[in-house]
């Protein structure tokens, strides 16, 4: 039920300080809850990618994340540096099936944070959810480490409930990967993100 | 049932709205945020389409089979034809959810609770409740049945830690009889459902 009450907090919001206030506090929440996970420490990427496959990092608290071990990550000396994650199911979704049924359509106020998000921080966000989403991510992987070295988080890609598609150009090539490869993730997973340690040197890094 | 119908959240979307929540109260502090509660519990409500039944059975029909809006999030069971009961908190996935990934529940969520039993009904015990009573208050007033409107009212809560909020003697006696369930009764229903409330024609 406060999923669905969610919304309407929302649009409280949105009249008290605007849609760009609502995106701040959305990001300070992000910040907040990351800041209250705690740290983790992983031997190396195989110990690291059981423990998402098992639901075990802070990453689990978003849902069922599934490491794309096939989809690496490289360093200028061709050593991995990180890997892609994915999600069938973004964590919204669910509340906007929900709130179909119980309320009869989504309110404007979603609309009007996401594109708030999109013009004036990263064009990357299908739902309201996103906003927070997106930051809550980067926070935790500053916390985690993997061979002793913390983790940078990228958004590369998200699919909303309506099929409409975002690829944030901008992230797919800081982690060089291929953007018709994430394209193509896209058909089976709605959330795409890389995590790669951070300062790592990647092959073809601009 | 409600939930045969809706499909479940995911538990995240509830953690991040506590941590909103909390974010909220750190600016506007506990009474500021109750306010917001209060108005995003009526706002829900109010979105949700009005509703009219030709008898009180039709109306408990409704309630019991999840085809009522005060019957979206919980599964409802009458007790008696004006005392109802439900049987788990919608609350309690995202609580149990908090707990394990985050930890311990903020105490402003119980501050809140404490703010509005002094304030407005004294049977919340965290701020959950506050937008459930709220949530139910408006949505009943939301339902006709013949040609008059429906008033809800609280009677007892429990969280998923067992603690119980009653009002006191004075005011429970009174809500007991209109219920038309005895104490004991109302403490038998209490070991296993998460909230007992009353309906009845305004």
């Amino acid at each position: 039920m406060i999923d669905i009450a969610l919304a309407s907090l929302i649009e409280d919001m949105i009249e008290k300080a605007g849609a760009d206030g609502v995106v701040e506090f959305w990001q300070r929440v992000g910040d907040n809850l990351a800041s209250r996970m705690g740290k983790e420490a992983y031997l190396g990427w195989t110990s690291f990618n059981v423990a998402v496959r098992e639901g075990r990092t802070a990453f689990s608290i978003e849902g069922e994340v599934t490491p794309l071990t096939d989809m690496a990550v490289t360093d200028v000396d061709g050593d991995v540096v990180g890997y892609l994650y994915a999600m069938r199911q973004c964590c919204y979704v669910p509340t906007i099936f929900r709130t179909r049924f119980a309320v009869g359509r989504m309110s404007p106020a979603d609309r009007a944070v996401t594109s708030e998000y999109n013009e004036n921080v990263h064009n990357i966000a299908v739902c309201n959810f996103c906003v927070f989403h997106e930051r809550f991510r980067e926070e935790i992987a500053k916390n985690v480490s993997v061979s002793g070295n913390s983790l940078a988080c990228y958004l590369l890609a998200t699919r909303g409930w309506s099929g409409e598609t975002k690829i944030s150009p901008k992230n797919v090539a800081q982690v060089n990967i291929n953007e018709d490869h994430v394209r193509a993730l896209l058909r089976n997973y709605e959330c795409v993100y890389a995590l790669v340690m951070r300062g790592a040197r990647i092959k073809g890094d601009r | 049932m409600a939930e045969s119908r809706i499909p479940d959240s995911n538990p995240f979307v509830e953690i991040a709205t506590h941590l909103f929540l909390e974010d909220i109260a750190a600016k506007v502090g506990v009474s500021g945020l109750n306010n917001y509660l209060l108005s995003l519990s009526r706002n829900l409500a109010n979105s949700m389409p009005k509703e009219e039944y030709g008898t009180w059975p039709e109306f408990l029909s409704a309630l019991t089979t999840g085809q009522s809006i005060l019957s979206t999030f919980e599964e409802v069971r009458p007790v008696t034809e004006h005392c109802m009961s439900t049987l788990r908190s919608p609350f309690e996935r995202g609580w149990r959810e908090y707990a394990k990934r985050v930890g311990a529940f903020a105490p402003v969520h119980r501050e809140v609770a404490q703010y509005y039993n002094h304030k407005v009904r004294p049977t919340a015990v965290t701020s959950v409740h506050v937008v459930l009573h709220t949530f139910r208050e408006a949505a009943a007033a939301r339902v006709r049945v013949g040609d008059r409107v429906v008033r809800y009212e609280p009677v007892a809560t429990t969280w998923v830690d067992g603690e119980v909020q009653l009002p006191e003697d004075a005011k429970l006696e009174p809500l007991l009889k209109r219920a038309g369930i005895s104490r004991t009764k109302l403490g038998m229903l209490l070991r296993n459902h998460s909230d007992v409330w009353l309906i009845e024609s305004a």
